[in-house]
């Protein structure tokens, strides 16, 4: 069997904390995600999904059990995995255009940036690159020279996006990416974001609290769930196997697909839909 | 009372106004005092009038420091006097040591940079500077005179003993600031930890640990004042504490204005050179 894009094999993860033995986040969790699937993990509020999220990044270590990506073990984030967290997504000292553009310039010249004055012709392949990136995912040039301050949530989100796909990661990583915006910017979002999975083939974790959200954009749902039958409230994962909602389905289907998840989220067995 | 609402919106007359009601207080108290002093006392020396302390000024900023230049001084412009004059003297060997010792705390934002995003040069250093930033560093200046001699290097090594602790640990401080986020998505973007280090943290903490150094320029200004008082033949400070010998008022007072006034536009160009280098930082 070829290697998963990501395979948990009884991953546990315990924090110490002063005056108890150890917190349990995560109570052994198996997975394995596929190249090109688009995985959503949804779970209520400090049930682990950012932990989860950061395991594959490499930023932690599991306490138990094994994570591999792309068949191997990691010790620290690098370029595989593209990430696009919450907040802070973007450097702020840097115009949206120099943003796109740090990546590859940070392949080419390493932390010596000033070398990017002796290299014109590779950096205007680049700022072409990233232009097309930005058109990509709805900004245009004039957005370009401004600082992250200057744009609103939602398009700092987009600009995140192209910063991270530039790379062209094997993996995207999204850790509750939409969830400061409005509304109406969301929507927008989650559809840009199908759109560009469709068309890269990227494997991506979308990291989410809200149900809806990860029944129409995942086309596997995983839901961390409180282990209320011992293990000191640590979470399991719950495959869920959802039928392929889009954000235009029947709103009735969407509603019922969203409370049949939440409820076997409740009563931790996976959900069987015909 | 609504002149204490937090809401309050004061018109710009009145912000000049208050802004400006102190120095006119200061001055008009100043000058009464002096004025009534003089009254009573015509050889008064502790409170100069305004006179004197003009003659006092134009006397340290036009007349030549030493015999040669007096000697040179007949018949020069007034830009020629003014390069010859004491107060020019002075203020250029305190400027000189005072920007060596600028440069010299360059170091040290590099080492709180480094202390901050390599875990193993943190462990190293961290709980030794923390100790050093407790010594208060004029006690150190006798040991400083044994070790380095009473010329310019005891002076610099004093201000940057005094001041260098508080620029590392703030820098460190700054470092580790930055959201973790940041470094993640630096990795994810392919960088090294020297590029994250240099490309993100550095770049995003500049801006604070210029504010940082511009809070610190004061205390550079004391150290070298402490330094220039006990051990030196010339330099802003050393005239200083010539001139109290003589109960020279009419030139103290205008000399310590003119070092207020120094370090006042060396702030203020920091700040400006702040605001054009990263408009992204002021305008957050």
């Amino acid at each position: 069997m070829p290697d998963a894009a990501i395979q948990l094999e009884n991953v546990h993860v315990d924090y110490p904390v002063a005056g108890q033995a150890v917190r349990s986040v995560l109570g052994g969790i198996s997975l394995r995600i596929e190249s090109g699937e688009f995985v959503a993990i949804v779970g209520e509020t400090g049930c682990g999904k950012s932990t989860l999220l950061r395991l594959i990044l490499g930023e932690e270590k599991p306490t138990r059990g094994r994570l591999l990506v792309n068949g191997r073990e990691r010790w620290q984030p690098d370029r595989y995995c593209g990430y696009v967290p919450q907040k802070y997504s973007l450097f702020p000292d840097k115009t949206v255009l120099d943003n796109v553009t740090f990546g590859p310039e940070t392949i080419a010249f390493g932390a010596w940036s000033a070398l990017r004055w002796v290299h014109p012709g590779q950096m205007r392949r680049f700022r072409q690159e990233a232009f097309s990136y930005l058109r990509h995912t709805g900004l245009d040039e004039s957005d370009a020279r401004k600082y992250p301050y200057q744009l609103s949530g939602g398009m700092q989100q987009r600009v995140a996006i192209a910063q991270a796909l530039i790379m062209k990661p094997p993996i995207l990583l999204m850790d509750e990416a939409f969830s400061a915006l409005d509304p109406a910017t969301r929507a927008g979002m989650q559809r840009l974001i199908k759109k560009l999975w469709r068309e890269s083939g990227t494997t991506v974790v979308f990291v989410t609290h809200n149900t809806r959200e990860a029944v129409c954009l995942g086309t596997r749902v995983i839901a961390l769930s409180k282990n209320r039958d011992g293990n000191r409230g640590s979470s399991i994962a719950l495959d869920l196997a959802v039928p392929n909602l889009e954000f235009d389905s029947d709103e009735c289907d969407i509603a019922n697909l969203v409370r049949e998840v939440e409820a076997a989220t409740v009563r931790e067995r996976p959900l069987v839909y015909n | 009372m609504s002149l204490l609402r937090i809401h309050a919106h004061p018109s710009r007359t009145a912000v000049w106004t208050l802004s400006w009601a102190l120095f006119a207080v200061g001055l008009v108290l100043y000058f009464s005092v002096a004025q009534q002093r003089h009254r009573e006392n015509p050889d008064e020396r502790v409170m100069p009038t305004f006179t004197q302390m003009v003659r006092g000024f134009s006397d340290a900023a036009l007349k030549p420091a030493g015999e040669e230049e007096a000697q040179a001084d007949n018949g020069s412009s007034l830009v020629a006097r003014f390069r010859g004059s004491m107060l020019w003297t002075d203020t250029l060997a305190s400027g000189r040591r005072f920007l060596i010792s600028l440069a010299l705390l360059f170091p040290a934002v590099l080492l709180g940079l480094h202390m901050a995003m390599f875990p193993l040069i943190g462990a190293f250093f961290l709980r030794f500077i923390l100790f050093f930033d407790k010594i208060v560093a004029l006690s150190l200046l006798p040991i400083l005179f044994i070790a380095f001699g009473i010329d310019e290097l005891s002076k610099i090594m004093l201000i940057v003993i005094g001041v260098a602790p508080t620029i590392i640990l703030d820098t460190f401080n700054l470092s580790k600031s930055v959201p973790g986020e940041q470094i993640v998505k630096g990795f994810t973007l392919g960088a090294s930890d020297f590029s994250i280090a240099y490309r993100i943290v550095f770049k995003q903490i500049w801006p604070r640990v210029l504010n940082s150094i511009r809070l610190n320029l004061k205390a550079v200004m004391l150290f070298l004042f402490a330094g220039e008082m006990i051990a030196s033949t010339d330099g802003l400070a050393y005239r200083i504490a010539l001139l109290r010998r003589h109960m020279g008022m009419d030139t103290i007072i205008p000399y310590v204005l003119w070092v207020a006034l120094l370090l006042f536009l060396v702030d203020f160009a920091m700040n400006k050179f702040n605001h054009k280098l990263h408009p992204w930082f002021q305008e957050r």
